[in-house]
C-alpha cells in the first residue's frame, strides 16, 4: 500500500464523499441541538464542540486538506476559539461591573425565564456557547496545523519521505 | 495600541494623550479632595475586593508614573524609530513597543491605587509581565532575552513570597483590605514574618541587595524603557509597596532593622559599584540600587521624617534619574558609544544637553539651588534624629553620590572633545530639559512638591506629618552636613588616581561570589537537573509507565497486607436486572485482554477504543447519559488520532515492528499482572466502602432547579463549578496557541 498525501480526494471512493458532503450540515446542526437542549437533557458545549469538530475532520478525511481548508471555520479556527475564550472571560466578570460576585448567572434563582421553545434565555447556556467555539476551534484549529505541517513536510522532502523516514528510523533501531 | 494597527506612528500620539490625560485627571481629583475610592467585592466568597482608592500616596505615585511616562513616550516617539531602523526592524514593532508601555503605566497605576494586597499582588505580577517584554524588545538579541528572564524570575518569584505574607495576615486577621490591617495588627512573630516577606519582595522589585543583579543586566533594554522603568516605575513599585504597607511594618523594630541594614548595603554597594561603571547605563543602574537604598534606609529609620521624607526622594529621584537615562541615551545616539572612556567633551558640541543634564545631575548630587538639595536635606534630618553614627552612614553616602555624578557628568560633558558627534534629534534635548527645568523649579518652589510627599506620607505614617524643606542660612547640623559631602566629595574626585584599584576589585569579588552569581549557578544546576531527569525517564516508554506502576502495586500491596483490610472487602449480590451489565464488563474485560496479544498497531487501536466503546455503554446502563455522551465522543477522537497517528509511520517500519518478538516478555507481563492487581484491589475496596456522607452531590441535585436546569451535569459544569470549566478553557486555549506555535516552529502563527 502506497502511503499517499493529503490529497486523499484521489483515493476515497464517491460513495464516501457524497456522504461526507451529505453530513456536514446535519452534524452542525445535531452539535447546536446538543448544545442549546443541554439545560433539559444530556448534552453541553464540550460535547456539542466535538460533534461539530468531527464533522469536519470528516470534510478532511474524505476530501483533503486543500478542500478543506476553503471552508470559512476551518479558516478562522483559531479566531473561533479565541472568541468563544473572551467571551467566556467577559461573561465572569461582567457581574463585578452590576455589584454581582464574579460569574453570577441571571436570571437569579426564583424569578422567571424566558423560553424560546424548549431553550431557556440565560447566560449559563450562553457561556456554554462560548465553550463550544473553544472546543470546536480548538478541535479543527489543531487538525489544520497538523495537516499542514504534514502537508509542508511532505512539499519540502518530495515523495520520497518515506523512504527516507523509514531509512532514519532503521537505522535508529539497529543502534 | 488600536490605532497603531493602522498607522504605527500614531501609537506614540495616542499612548501619551492617555498619560497626560491621566495625569491631569489625577491632579484634578487632588484638588477636589481625594480620597474617590472604588470598592467592588468580586469575589465575597473569599473577601476579596476590587478596592481602589485615590489616597495621597496614591496620587503621589500616579502623578510620577503618568507625568514622566508622558515625557518618557514623547522621547521614544522619536527614539524608537530611530532604533528600529539601526536593526532593521518593521515599523509594526512599534504598536508593540507602546502597548506595553501603556499596560506598565496602567498596572502601576492600579498597583499605587490598590488597597487590597491581593489586588496589589495582581497588579505586581502584571508589572513583571509587561517589564518582561519590555526589557525584551531587542527579542533577536540573547542578551536581551536573558535579561528580561533573569528580571521576570528574580521579580515573579518573590512575588510569591507577597501572596504568602498576604496570606498569612489573612489568616491571623481576616482581612485583606490594607486600611482594615493597619488598623488591626499586633506586634508579634506572625506580623515579623509576614511583614518580612512582604519586605524581601519589595527588595527584590526596587533591586536592592542581595536582590540587586538584575537592574544592571536590564539595562539592554531601549533607553526609553530603561528610562520609564528603572528610574521612575518597576523600582519605584517595591517601595511604593514599603510605602502601602508601612503601617502594618512599623510595628515591628525587627522588620525596621531590617530596612535599616538593607538600605545601607545598597547603599554603599550601589555607591561603590557606580563609581567603577564605564557604560553609562550601568552607572545609572547602580546609582538607582544605590538611591533607593536611600528611601529604603529612611523607611527603616521610622518616625515622621520617613514616610513623608521618603516619598519626597522618590519624587525627586524619579525626575532626576529619567532625565539622566535620557541624557544617555542622546549622548549614545549623538556619538554613537555608549562608554564613558571613549566619550568626552560634549559640552561644546550639545550646550544644551550639557546644561540640562548638568542640572539633572546636580539634582543627584543635592546641590543647592535644586530640589536635590532639599531631597538630602530631609535625609540628613532623619539620619540625625536617630543618632551620629546614621548621621556619618549619611554623609558616606551622599560623598559616594557626589562621586559618582560628577564622574558621570564630567566624563561626558568636559574634558576635550573626541571623535566627531551628531546632533541628537531635538525631541531628545528638550525632555531632558522639561525635566531639569522642572528639577531647578523645585528648588525655588518646592512647596507643591512637600505637600504631595506629605499626604503620601501621612497615609503611609498614619497620620498628618509635616516636613519643611527650606533654605536655611544657618549653621544648623544638617547644612554642615551638606557641607561636609561636598567637601569630601570633590575630594574624592579630584583623588581618584589614589582608590582607582578598589573598584575592580570589588566588582571582581561581586561577580565571583555575589548574588547575581548565585542566580546563574541555580538556573545552570536546574538545567542540569532537568536535562539527567529527562534522559532517566525518556529512554523507553514502556519503562517509564513500569516505573510509576510498578511502585504503587508494591506499596499498595504492601498497605493491604499490613493492615487489616480482609473485611473490608464485601462481595455483593447479582440480580437479573444486573445482567447486561455483567455482560458489557465481560466484553471491556475481553478486549483489554485482547489488547495484550495484538501486535498490529491499527487492530491494537480499534481493540483499545471498542473497550472504550464499551464502557460507555455501561455509564448508559447506570443511568449517566452525559457521561456516555462524552465518553463515546472522547473515544471516537482518541481513535482517530491513533489511527491518523500510525497512518503517519511509514508502513513498512510498523509491519516490521509488529513482526519483532517482544522482547523481555516474563519482565513486561510481570510489571502488568502487579499493575493490574493494584488496580484490582483498589477498585474493589474503594467500592465496597463507598464514602459514608455524598452531600455534595445531593446538594447540586437540590439546587439545580433553583438554576433553572433539568440536567444537573450541565448546571454543574455552566454555574456551580462555572469557575472552574471557565479555568479548564483556559488551559485548552494556551494548548490550542502552543500548538500552532510548535508546528510552525516557533512563530506564533
Amino acid at each position: 500500500m502506497k502511503h499517499v498525501s493529503g490529497e486523499a480526494g484521489q483515493t476515497t471512493s464517491v460513495m464516501t464523499r457524497t456522504v461526507a458532503k451529505l453530513l456536514f450540515l446535519p452534524t452542525l446542526v445535531v452539535a447546536a441541538a446538543i448544545l442549546v437542549k443541554g439545560y433539559a437533557q444530556p448534552g453541553d458545549g464540550f460535547s456539542a464542540g466535538v460533534v461539530a469538530s468531527l464533522g469536519v475532520v470528516l470534510q478532511y478525511l474524505a476530501f483533503g486538506r486543500k478542500e478543506a481548508e476553503k471552508l470559512p471555520i476551518v479558516r478562522y479556527a483559531g479566531e473561533i476559539a479565541f472568541f468563544g475564550l473572551l467571551g467566556a472571560l467577559l461573561l465572569a466578570a461582567a457581574p463585578v461591573l452590576l455589584g454581582d460576585p464574579v460569574f453570577t448567572h441571571y436570571p437569579p434563582p426564583g424569578s422567571d425565564v424566558i423560553y424560546l421553545g424548549t431553550l431557556e434565555l440565560i447566560t449559563a447556556v450562553l457561556f456554554d456557547v462560548q465553550v463550544f467555539l473553544l472546543v470546536f476551534g480548538f478541535a479543527v484549529g489543531s487538525v489544520r496545523a497538523i495537516a499542514r505541517t504534514i502537508a509542508d513536510e511532505e512539499e519540502y522532502q518530495g515523495p520520497d519521505a518515506t523512504d527516507a523516514r523509514t531509512g532514519d528510523l532503521a537505522k535508529e533501531e539497529g543502534r | 495600541m488600536l490605532a497603531g494597527v493602522f498607522r504605527p506612528r500614531l501609537a506614540a500620539s495616542v499612548g501619551a494623550a492617555f498619560a497626560v490625560l491621566t495625569f491631569l485627571a489625577t491632579v484634578f481629583l487632588w484638588y477636589r479632595g481625594g480620597g474617590d475610592a472604588v470598592d467592588v467585592a468580586w469575589a465575597p466568597a473569599w473577601d476579596l475586593r476590587f478596592a481602589v482608592a485615590l489616597d495621597g500616596f496614591a496620587t503621589m505615585y500616579v502623578l510620577l508614573a503618568s507625568g514622566i511616562g508622558f515625557l518618557v513616550l514623547v522621547y521614544s516617539s522619536r527614539y524608537l524609530p530611530l532604533h528600529l531602523e539601526y536593526e532593521d526592524r518593521p515599523e509594526s514593532e512599534m504598536t508593540r513597543f507602546y502597548g506595553f508601555m501603556l499596560l506598565f503605566m496602567g498596572s502601576m497605576v492600579g498597583l499605587a491605587m490598590a488597597q487590597d494586597l491581593i489586588l496589589l499582588f495582581v497588579f505586581w505580577d502584571l508589572t513583571a509581565v509587561a517589564s518582561y517584554y519590555l526589557i525584551g524588545y531587542d527579542r533577536h538579541d540573547p542578551d536581551a532575552r536573558a535579561s528580561a528572564l533573569m528580571a521576570l524570575l528574580v521579580t515573579g518569584i518573590t512575588a510569591v513570597l507577597l501572596l504568602i505574607g498576604a496570606l498569612l495576615l489573612y489568616a491571623a486577621y481576616g482581612t485583606f483590605s490594607v486600611p482594615e490591617l493597619a488598623e488591626r495588627v499586633k506586634p508579634g512573630v506572625l506580623l515579623s514574618v509576614a511583614g518580612f516577606l512582604t519586605a524581601v519582595a519589595a527588595f527584590a522589585k526596587s533591586a536592592q541587595v542581595p536582590f540587586h543583579f538584575w537592574l544592571p543586566r536590564a539595562m539592554a533594554a531601549p533607553t526609553p524603557v530603561s528610562a520609564y522603568l528603572h528610574s521612575a516605575a518597576m523600582v519605584a513599585a517595591g517601595v511604593l509597596l514599603l510605602g502601602r504597607v508601612y503601617p502594618i511594618l512599623q510595628e515591628s523594630q525587627f522588620l525596621m532593622d531590617t530596612l535599616i541594614v538593607t538600605g545601607l548595603l545598597s547603599i554603599f554597594v550601589g555607591g561603590i559599584w557606580a563609581l567603577t561603571r564605564d557604560i553609562l547605563k550601568q552607572l545609572l543602574a547602580y546609582s538607582t540600587i544605590s538611591q533607593y537604598g536611600y528611601v529604603v534606609f529612611m523607611y527603616g529609620l521610622g518616625g515622621k521624617y520617613a514616610a513623608a521624607g521618603a516619598s519626597f526622594y522618590v519624587i525627586a529621584h524619579a525626575m532626576v534619574k529619567c532625565a539622566l537615562f535620557l541624557t544617555a541615551g542622546a549622548v549614545t545616539e549623538a556619538t554613537g558609544e555608549d562608554k564613558l572612556g571613549r566619550i568626552g567633551g560634549l559640552r561644546k558640541p550639545l550646550p544644551l544637553l550639557a546644561a540640562a543634564s548638568g542640572v539633572a545631575s546636580a539634582g543627584l548630587a543635592a546641590l543647592p539651588l535644586t530640589i536635590g538639595f532639599f531631597k538630602d536635606e530631609l535625609f540628613f534630618e532623619a539620619a540625625l534624629e536617630k543618632g551620629p553614627l546614621f548621621a556619618g552612614f549619611a554623609v558616606a553616602g551622599a560623598v559616594l553620590t557626589f562621586a559618582y555624578v560628577w564622574h558621570f557628568w564630567g566624563g561626558l560633558f568636559l574634558g576635550e572633545p573626541r571623535d566627531e558627534t551628531s546632533k541628537p534629534p531635538a525631541t531628545f534635548v528638550w525632555s531632558v530639559a522639561v525635566l531639569a527645568g522642572i528639577v531647578l523649579l523645585g528648588g525655588f518652589f518646592v512647596e507643591p512638591f512637600a505637600r504631595l510627599a506629605e499626604a503620601a506620607g501621612a497615609v503611609s505614617y498614619g497620620a498628618p506629618t509635616s516636613i519643611e524643606p527650606a533654605y536655611r542660612l544657618d549653621l544648623r547640623t544638617e547644612n554642615l552636613m551638606a557641607a561636609g559631602t561636598f567637601l569630601l566629595g570633590t575630594l574624592v574626585v579630584v583623588s581618584r588616581p589614589l582608590w582607582d584599584w578598589v573598584a575592580p576589585t570589588a566588582s571582581w569579588l561581586g561577580n565571583v561570589a555575589g548574588p547575581g552569581r548565585l542566580y546563574e549557578e541555580a538556573i545552570k544546576g536546574l538545567n542540569r537537573f532537568s536535562d539527567y531527569v529527562h534522559r532517566l525517564e525518556v529512554r523507553d516508554l514502556r519503562s517509564r509507565v513500569a516505573a510509576i506502576l510498578l511502585p504503587a502495586g508494591v506499596l499498595v500491596g504492601a498497605g493491604i497486607l499490613l493492615t487489616p483490610t480482609i473485611q473490608a472487602y464485601r462481595v455483593g449480590e447479582v440480580g437479573a436486572q444486573d445482567l447486561p451489565l455483567l455482560l458489557a464488563l465481560v466484553a471491556v474485560a475481553v478486549a483489554a485482554l485482547a489488547t495484550t496479544f495484538s501486535r498490529r498497531h491499527v487492530t491494537l487501536a480499534l481493540v483499545l477504543s471498542s473497550a472504550g466503546f464499551v464502557l460507555a455503554l455501561l455509564y448508559a446502563f447506570l443511568g449517566a447519559p452525559d457521561v456516555a455522551l462524552v465518553a463515546v465522543l472522547v473515544e471516537t477522537v482518541l481513535t482517530l488520532l491513533l489511527l491518523g497517528a500510525s497512518k503517519l509511520i511509514p508502513y513498512e517500519l510498523l509491519r516490521r515492528q509488529a513482526e519483532l518478538p517482544l522482547e523481555n516478555r516474563r519482565r513486561t507481563v510481570f510489571f502488568s499482572v502487579v499493575a493490574g492487581a493494584f488496580a484490582f484491589a483498589v477498585v474493589w475496596g474503594t467500592l465496597s466502602q463507598p464514602a459514608a456522607q455524598d452531600i455534595l452531590p445531593e446538594e447540586y441535585v437540590r439546587l439545580a432547579p433553583e438554576a433553572h436546569a433539568k440536567d444537573v451535569v450541565t448546571a454543574i459544569l455552566a454555574d456551580f463549578r462555572g469557575l472552574d470549566t471557565l479555568g479548564e478553557i483556559t488551559v485548552v486555549a494556551l494548548v490550542l496557541l502552543g500548538v500552532a506555535t510548535f508546528l510552525n516552529r516557533g512563530r506564533l502563527p
